[in-house]
């Protein structure tokens, strides 16, 4: 248990050395937010967000997740650099196992993207309201299994490739997928009408119904906002993709940080 | 060019960032457009074009990573000992970099007319001409800071700040009667910046303003204001480039 606090503590100690980065990433979300989702209030349909008043207030818990995904993602880039430049060799020379190498690293990208998301859902409460205690704790393990989901996706991909452009594509490609084929920017039943209307394929809407991040950002908005209704499927949907990367992720690296 | 080719993963990146904002963001959001809008029914088509030159801004900045790679591999100090004057030089990048911008932009353009049409070629044309003024612009504005900050990090966190509020702050995703709705600041923003008159001018050039209340000094007000831009770049990117690098090179 120890060990996996050093390498937690070595992540975050290079997670605050990117603080200028960190500065121009919460700066991009909060334009997201007070920018765009300001104007986009003027043109939203009010029969689409009639519950929540505006397209502001939906947007902020997707914004939280946006900032998550980022934060959580960044560990993945570290360890790709790790593999590149050789830096793992040294990694494998602590009197630390594998295993908790594996897990410390796992868990430090996961608990980044809470430390980085912390001012965004604080934004997000700020004005849409806090929720109760039980709700609040809910909301923070549901980010956490979502953040450490999110890390084990970024270390399994950045252990996959030496090559950093194709590590960069690789996660464009995962950035846009999820992020687009979710509930963050619009609302999942509108996603949900569109299949049945034919315009959107029916793997869309599946995946968006399943995406992790639609999964975060509706349980923030069901406690918040009251819409759309807290369902169990949403946990479901955040653990399974929790386990499934986080124990990619594990086995992952430490099988590839030990080949010759 | 041959330098922009080298980024070939770069570039599919950004082609399935254009995907994905047509395919995805595009055609939800058109529907999440309220119906009593004028810009309802064509939402898509205004998104798809706007799109387009967020593209072409974003591939127009590219140059000044270049800027970083010539001087780490000492290729920077070789240019400036060649006999070419400075203004030729940055000049020559700033046109260099738009004119690649535009041969990655250009099937994307295509794609994106298929989507929207035109009616009037001659105002598609001048549209047209006037996007290579922004995209000559953009890139000697890229130059500019690149060679200002000759940090490569800051660079890089700077134009990730600066290219979420110019994009934003400008008529690429929703026209200025909305942004004048929301707050008199943004307008004003807007009014002033280049995205606003690449993409006003693109619209225009495609037609797609016979739905929407334009500025009726348009196009020329944007021309013009694309003009000012490319000329203040060009300037202030030939006098930073001499002052920052001349009697030392980069470092």
């Amino acid at each position: 248990m120890k060990a996996i606090l050093h390498v937690i503590e070595h992540d975050f100690r290079n997670f605050f050395r990117y603080k200028w980065w960190l500065i121009g990433l919460i700066s991009m979300n909060l334009t997201d937010l007070f920018i765009m989702a300001l104007v986009y209030n003027q043109m939203i349909n009010p029969n689409l967000i009639e519950n929540i008043r505006d397209y502001f207030r939906f947007f902020a818990p997707g914004v939280t997740i946006i900032g998550l995904f980022a934060s959580a993602y960044m560990i993945g880039r570290e360890i790709n650099m790790e593999v590149r430049r050789q830096i793992h060799y040294y990694m494998l020379s602590l009197p630390i196992t594998r295993l908790e190498l594996a897990v410390g690293r796992l868990l430090a990208g996961g608990l980044r993207g809470m430390v980085y998301m912390s001012p965004l859902l604080l934004t997000t409460f700020l004005f849409l309201g806090f929720p109760s205690l039980p709700h609040f704790l809910v909301i923070l393990g549901a980010l956490f299994l979502l953040a450490t989901g999110i890390s084990g996706l970024s270390i399994a991909m950045a252990v996959s490739t030496t090559s950093l452009e194709k590590f960069v594509t690789a996660r464009g490609l995962v950035y846009y997928v999820l992020f687009f084929c979710s509930s963050i920017f619009y609302p999942l039943s509108l996603i949900q009408d569109l299949g049945r209307e034919g315009v959107m394929p029916q793997p869309i809407v599946v995946l968006a119904e399943f995406n992790p991040l639609s999964s975060g950002a509706d349980l923030i908005r069901s406690f918040l906002l009251g819409t759309p209704p807290f369902t169990f499927n949403m946990i479901r949907n955040l653990i399974v993709f929790s386990t499934i990367f986080a124990t990619t992720a594990t086995f992952a690296y430490m099988k590839i940080i030990q080949r010759k | 060019m041959r330098l922009f080719l080298q980024y070939k993963f770069l570039i599919i990146l950004r082609a399935i960032w254009f995907a994905a904002q047509i395919a995805f963001f595009g055609i939800i959001a058109s529907r999440m457009i309220d119906p009593k809008l004028p810009l309802a029914d064509i939402y898509f088509e205004y998104y798809v074009a706007g799109v387009v030159i967020m593209m072409l801004y974003s591939t127009s900045v590219f140059i000044g990573y270049d800027i970083f790679e010539e001087a780490e591999h000492g290729v920077f100090e070789y240019l400036l000992s060649l006999p070419v004057s400075r203004r030729e030089l940055v000049l020559g990048r700033s046109i260099g970099g738009g004119i690649r911008s535009f041969v990655f932009v250009g099937p994307l353009i295509v794609i994106a007319l298929f989507v929207i049409g035109f009616t009037n070629p001659l105002n598609f044309l001048i549209a047209f001409l006037a996007l290579f003024l922004f995209a000559f612009g953009v890139s000697g504005m890229s130059i500019t800071i690149a060679v200002a900050i000759k940090s490569p990090d800051r660079f890089d966190i700077l134009m990730g700040a600066f290219n979420a509020f110019i994009v934003r702050l400008s008529t690429a995703m929703y026209p200025q009667a909305i942004l004048q709705k929301t707050s008199q600041a943004y307008a004003a923003l807007a009014q002033f910046n280049p995205i606003t008159f690449a993409s006003d001018l693109f619209r225009w050039g495609t037609g797609i303003e016979q739905y929407l209340t334009m500025d009726p000094t348009m196009p020329l007000a944007a021309i013009i204001g694309l003009v000012i831009f490319f000329f203040t770049f060009t300037f202030i990117g030939v006098t930073i480039y001499e002052k920052r690098l001349e009697g030392g090179g980069w470092q």
